[in-house]
C-alpha cells in the first residue's frame, strides 16, 4: 500500500512505453533516493511526476521514491529522521528553523521563485491589498500564520486589526460570507470557487513585500556531503521534468487521471487550471527551480523584516551550477 | 407480539418523516445556505463519485483491521494478565487511564513524526481498542461463576485449569461486547491518521483531497461510508456475539479501569506501588521513543520535555505560550464537560419518557459519532459560528454518545419494585423519575461522567483546531509551522496528563459518594 508500490505498479502497467521497459534494467544499478513532498499529489508537483514517468530520474541514475505529503506531515521532520534525502518546503519555517534552533538544513533549490500564497476573497467583497484586510475576518492554516503576520508587519498593519480564524481547507465559509477572505494557494482555489458559480479575487502575499519564494527543496547537510552527486542529478532530472511540463501545460494533467490524480478527489479540469497559473510564478532567467542572488536577498530581506534573521549561507546555489 | 410490532412500527415511520425533513431542507438549501445537502443529493454524489472509492475504502480496511488486531492481542493479553494478577492491573493503572484519555488529535501528528507509512494508521486505530477490550477481558475473566471455579478446585485442577474452563468461556460474552465496541473505534483511527499522514489511499486521504472543492454532498457521502463501515464491523461482532452465545443480556459499555484489592497493605510498599504506577506510562513513552530511533531533535523524551519547558533557551516563552493556551482551553473544557454530560442526562431521561422520539433519534447520533468532524465545519460554522457555542456544541457530539448508553442503562435497570411504590401512591412518570429513578442510577451517573470528562478536551481541541483558532488545538497546529518540536510533545503530554487528571479527579469523587450513600461502583 505503500507509494513506492503505487508507482512500481503504475511503471509495471505502462510498459508499452519505451521508457518503461528500458527501466528495469537500469533499476538494478540506480541509487535509492527519497523525496518528501509539501503536499497530497496534485499539479504542484507536476514536474516530477513527468521525471518519474518519463524515466528522468532514472536516466540519472536515481531509482526515485516519492512521497505525498498532508496536513500532519512536517517534509524537514521526513529527513531529520532519514526517511527522505531530499524535502519541499515553505522557506519561513525552514530558514527560522536553522536561525532558532540551529537544525542542519540547507536550501539547494526553490519551486517556486514567487510563493503562491495568496489572499483570496469574492469579487462581491473583494480585499485588493493588505490593507483592506483591517477589520475583516481572514481564515489561515494554523501552519501559516507565521507567513500572515510577516506580509501584515510588512504593510504596516498590527495583526490584532485582523480577524484571524483557522482554515479548515474548506472554501464553503468564505463562498457562504462567513468569512471575508482566506489564505491559500492562488492557483488553485480562484477555480474551485468559480466552480460554485462564484468568482473569486486574489493578490499574492509576494506582492506585498513578503518576497520568499516557495517548495524550496532542502536537504540535511550529511546528506549535501554524502549525496551530493544524486542531489545534482535529481535538480537536474526535476528542471528537465518542469521544462517539459510548461512547453504545453495543457497536456500532462489528464494523462494522470488513473495514476497519480486517481483518487485524489480532485478534477482533471482545476489540474489544469493549477498548472497554467503556477507557471509565471516558477520561471526564472536562470531556469526551473533556480536560486539567483537579487531572489536569495529578497528571501532574506523578507524575514529579516518580521525578526527571522536568515543569512546567505542558509543558501547552497553551487549544486544548480553544476547542473 | 403485534403491540412490539406496531411500535416497531411506529419508530420506522418516526424515522421516515425525520429523514424526509432532512431532505426538503437540503434540496431547498435551507440551512446554512446548503452547506446541509439533501439525503438524494448525497446519495446520489456517492454513485457518481463511487469509481474512486474502492481502494480508499480497502486502505482503510486494511489500516484498520489489522490495528485492530493488534490492538486486541495486546488487550486480551494484558486483560488475562491483569485478571491473574491484581498487582500487575495496579501498577498499569496509570498507563491504561492514559491509553483511554489520551486525545488522538494531539497524538496523531506525534505518530507522524515517528512512525512510516502505514503504521501512524494501525497505531492510531490499535490504541481506539486496546482500552476496550482489555477492560472487557479483566471483568469478564474475573466475574466467573465462582462455584464452577471451586468445582474444579476441589477436583485439585490447576489455576491454568479454572482459567481455561470457566473463566474464558465465561468471559466470550463480555470480550465479543467489547470487540464490538471496539471495532469501530478501529476504523475511525486509521480515518483520522489518514487525514493527516500524507498517504494516496484511504478514506481519510480522500476527505483531504475533497475538502478544497466546497462541494458539502461529496465530504457527506465520505462520512456515510465511514458510517456504514463503523456500523457494519459494529454488525459483524454482534451477530458473532449472538451466533456463539445464543441470547446473552446486553452488556454495558465498560468504562472502569477495573480496581484491584489491595494485597498490599504496608504503607511504604502502597508508595512504592503507586509511585511505578505514575511512573510506568513515562517508561512506555520513553521506550517507544528509543525503538523508534527517531532522532532527538523531533522526538522528546519525557526529560527533553522538562527540559524544553523549564530550562531550554526558549523555556520562558514556551511556558507563556502554553499557560496562555491552557488559560483559553480550561474554562471552555470544564463547560463542555457539563454540556455533554448534561446532554447525556436530558437524553437518557427522555428516552424514559419518549422513548419513540429517542429512537429515531439515535441513527442521527450514530452518524454524529462516525462523520468525521473535519467534514462537518463548514456546516457548523455556518450555523454556530466561531465561538463559545460552536466549541460546545463539537465537545458534545464528542462527548455525549457513551455517556448516554451507559446512562440509559443505569436507569433501565432500576427495579421495577422500587418504581412501583410511587406510582402506586399516584405519582407522576416525573416524580417517580425524581424519588428513583435518578438517586438509584447515580452509579451509572458516576460511570458516565468518567466516560465524558477526559473527552471533553478532545472536543474543545478539535473545535479550536477546525474553527476557533485559540487554546490548545491551536497552540499544537501553529507549532508545526515553527518547527517547534518541543511544544508539539509539551501540548500532547499536557493534554494526556489533563485527561488523566480529569478522570483520576472524578474515580476519587465517585468512591467518596458512592461508599457514603452505600452503593457500589457500576462496572
Amino acid at each position: 500500500m505503500t507509494l513506492r508500490l503505487n508507482r512500481r505498479r503504475f511503471l509495471g502497467t505502462a510498459a508499452a512505453s519505451a521508457a518503461a521497459t528500458s527501466l528495469p534494467l537500469r533499476a538494478s544499478a540506480a541509487t535509492p533516493f527519497t523525496m518528501q513532498a509539501a503536499w497530497i499529489n496534485d499539479a504542484e508537483f507536476a514536474g516530477y511526476f513527468i521525471g518519474i514517468d518519463k524515466g528522468y530520474y532514472a536516466g540519472e541514475g536515481l531509482d526515485l521514491t516519492y512521497l505525498s505529503g498532508g496536513p500532519d506531515v512536517i517534509p524537514e521532520s521526513t529527513i531529520i529522521a532519514g526517511r527522505a534525502d531530499l524535502a519541499l518546503t515553505t522557506p519561513d519555517t525552514t530558514i527560522k528553523a536553522i536561525a532558532e534552533q540551529g537544525a542542519p538544513f540547507k536550501i539547494i533549490g526553490a519551486q517556486y521563485q514567487k510563493n503562491p500564497i495568496g489572499i483570496v476573497s469574492l469579487v462581491s467583497n473583494p480585499i485588493n491589498e493588505p490593507k483592506d484586510l483591517i477589520g475583516r475576518t481572514l481564515a489561515v492554516p494554523p501552519v501559516n500564520v507565521i507567513s500572515v503576520n510577516a506580509m501584515l508587519a510588512l504593510n504596516g498593519i498590527d495583526p490584532s486589526q485582523v480577524n484571524i480564524v483557522p482554515y479548515a481547507y474548506d472554501p464553503t465559509p468564505l463562498i457562504q460570507g462567513e468569512i471575508d477572505a482566506s489564505l491559500d494557494f492562488t492557483t488553485n482555489v480562484p477555480y474551485t470557487i468559480s466552480q460554485q458559480g462564484v468568482e473569486a479575487t486574489s493578490f499574492l502575499l509576494y506582492d506585498f513585500g513578503f518576497t520568499i519564494y516557495n517548495d524550496t527543496v532542502v536537504v540535511t547537510e550529511e546528506t549535501l556531503a554524502t549525496k551530493r552527486a544524486e542531489l545534482v542529478s535529481w535538480l537536474r532530472a526535476s528542471r528537465k521534468g518542469w521544462d517539459e511540463n510548461f512547453k504545453d501545460p495543457n497536456l500532462w494533467p489528464p494523462k494522470w487521471a488513473d495514476t497519480w490524480f486517481a483518487g485524489t478527489g480532485r478534477t482533471i479540469e482545476n489540474e489544469i487550471f493549477f498548472n497554467n497559473a503556477q507557471q509565471p510564478l516558477m520561471e526564472s532567467p536562470a531556469g526551473y527551480m533556480a536560486m539567483t542572488e537579487e531572489g536569495i536577498e529578497a528571501n532574506l530581506r523578507a524575514l529579516s523584516e518580521v525578526g527571522i534573521n536568515g543569512t546567505r549561507d542558509m543558501f547552497d546555489t553551487s549544486l544548480l551550477e553544476e547542473i | 407480539m403485534a403491540v412490539e410490532n406496531s411500535g416497531r412500527w411506529r419508530g420506522l415511520r418516526t424515522a421516515a418523516v425525520l429523514l424526509a425533513i432532512w431532505e426538503i431542507v437540503g434540496r431547498l438549501d435551507l440551512v446554512a445556505g446548503g452547506a446541509l445537502p439533501g439525503i438524494s443529493e448525497i446519495l446520489i454524489r456517492l454513485w457518481v463519485d463511487w469509481g474512486d472509492y474502492p481502494r480508499h475504502i480497502w486502505a482503510t480496511l486494511y489500516a484498520s483491521t489489522i490495528g485492530f488486531v493488534i490492538g486486541n492481542a495486546l488487550g486480551i493479553g494484558a486483560g488475562v494478565i491483569f485478571a491473574l494478577s491484581p498487582t500487575t492491573l495496579r501498577l498499569f493503572r496509570g498507563v491504561n487511564i492514559a491509553a483511554f484519555a489520551l486525545p488522538p488529535i494531539a497524538i496523531a501528528p506525534i505518530l507522524v513524526l515517528t512512525l512510516s507509512g502505514m503504521a501512524p494508521r494501525i497505531a492510531l486505530a490499535a490504541l481506539g481498542v486496546y482500552f476496550v477490550t482489555m477492560t472487557a477481558t479483566v471483568i469478564g475473566l474475573s466475574q466467573a461463576d465462582s462455584r464452577a471455579t471451586d468445582v474444579i478446585r476441589a477436583y485439585g485442577g490447576t489455576r491454568w485449569d479454572i482459567l481455561r474452563r470457566v473463566q474464558f468461556r465465561g468471559a466470550l460474552p463480555s470480550i465479543l461486547a467489547g470487540l464490538r465496541v471496539a471495532a469501530p473505534n478501529a476504523v475511525l483511527g486509521a480515518i483520522l491518521a489518514e487525514f493527516g499522514g500524507g498517504g494516496r489511499w484511504g478514506l481519510g486521504a480522500y476527505l483531504l483531497g475533497s475538502l478544497g472543492r466546497g462541494e458539502p454532498d461529496r465530504l457527506w457521502g465520505i462520512g456515510l461510508v465511514a458510517t456504514v463501515i463503523a456500523g457494519l464491523s459494529y454488525a459483524v461482532f454482534a451477530l458473532l456475539a449472538n451466533r456463539t452465545i445464543g441470547a446473552t443480556r446486553a452488556v454495558t459499555l465498560n468504562t472502569a479501569v477495573p480496581d484491584a484489592t489491595p494485597l498490599v497493605t504496608h504503607p511504604a510498599k502502597q508508595i512504592a506501588l503507586t509511585l511505578v504506577t505514575i511512573a510506568l506510562p513515562f517508561l512506555v513513552w520513553w521506550t517507544f521513543i528509543k525503538v523508534t530511533g527517531v532522532p532527538d531533535l523531533i522526538s522528546k523524551t519525557p526529560l527533553g520535555v522538562v527540559d524544553y519547558i523549564f530550562f531550554g533557551p526558549t523555556a520562558e516563552s514556551a511556558q507563556k505560550r502554553l499557560l496562555a493556551a491552557l488559560a483559553e482551553t480550561l474554562p471552555i473544557t470544564f463547560l463542555g464537560m457539563a454540556a455533554g454530560l448534561g446532554f447525556a442526562f436530558l437524553l437518557a431521561i427522555s428516552s424514559r419518557l419518549f422513548p419513540r422520539a429517542i429512537e429515531a433519534f439515535m441513527p442521527v447520533a450514530l452518524v454524529t459519532q462516525t462523520m468525521p468532524l473535519v467534514a462537518l465545519t463548514p456546516l457548523l460554522v455556518l450555523i454556530l459560528g466561531r465561538g463559545t457555542t460552536l466549541t460546545l456544541w463539537v465537545t458534545i457530539s464528542v462527548t455525549f454518545f457513551p455517556a448516554f448508553v451507559t446512562l440509559a442503562q443505569g436507569l433501565a435497570l432500576v427495579p421495577r419494585s422500587a418504581e412501583d411504590l410511587p406510582r402506586a401512591y399516584g405519582a407522576g412518570r416525573w416524580t417517580e423519575m425524581r424519588m428513583v429513578t435518578i438517586p438509584a442510577s447515580l452509579p451509572y451517573l458516576f460511570a458516565a461522567t468518567r466516560l465524558t470528562v477526559p473527552r471533553a478536551l478532545l472536543g474543545v481541541m478539535i473545535a479550536e483546531w477546525l474553527a476557533t483558532g485559540k487554546g490548545l488545538g491551536n497552540l499544537l497546529n501553529q507549532s508545526r509551522g515553527f518547527l517547534d518540536y518541543g511544544m508539539i510533545w509539551t501540548v500532547a503530554a499536557v493534554s494526556v496528563l489533563l485527561s488523566v487528571l480529569f478522570y483520576q479527579a472524578v474515580v476519587i469523587v465517585e468512591r467518596r459518594v458512592l461508599r457514603r450513600l452505600g452503593m457500589a461502583t457500576a462496572e
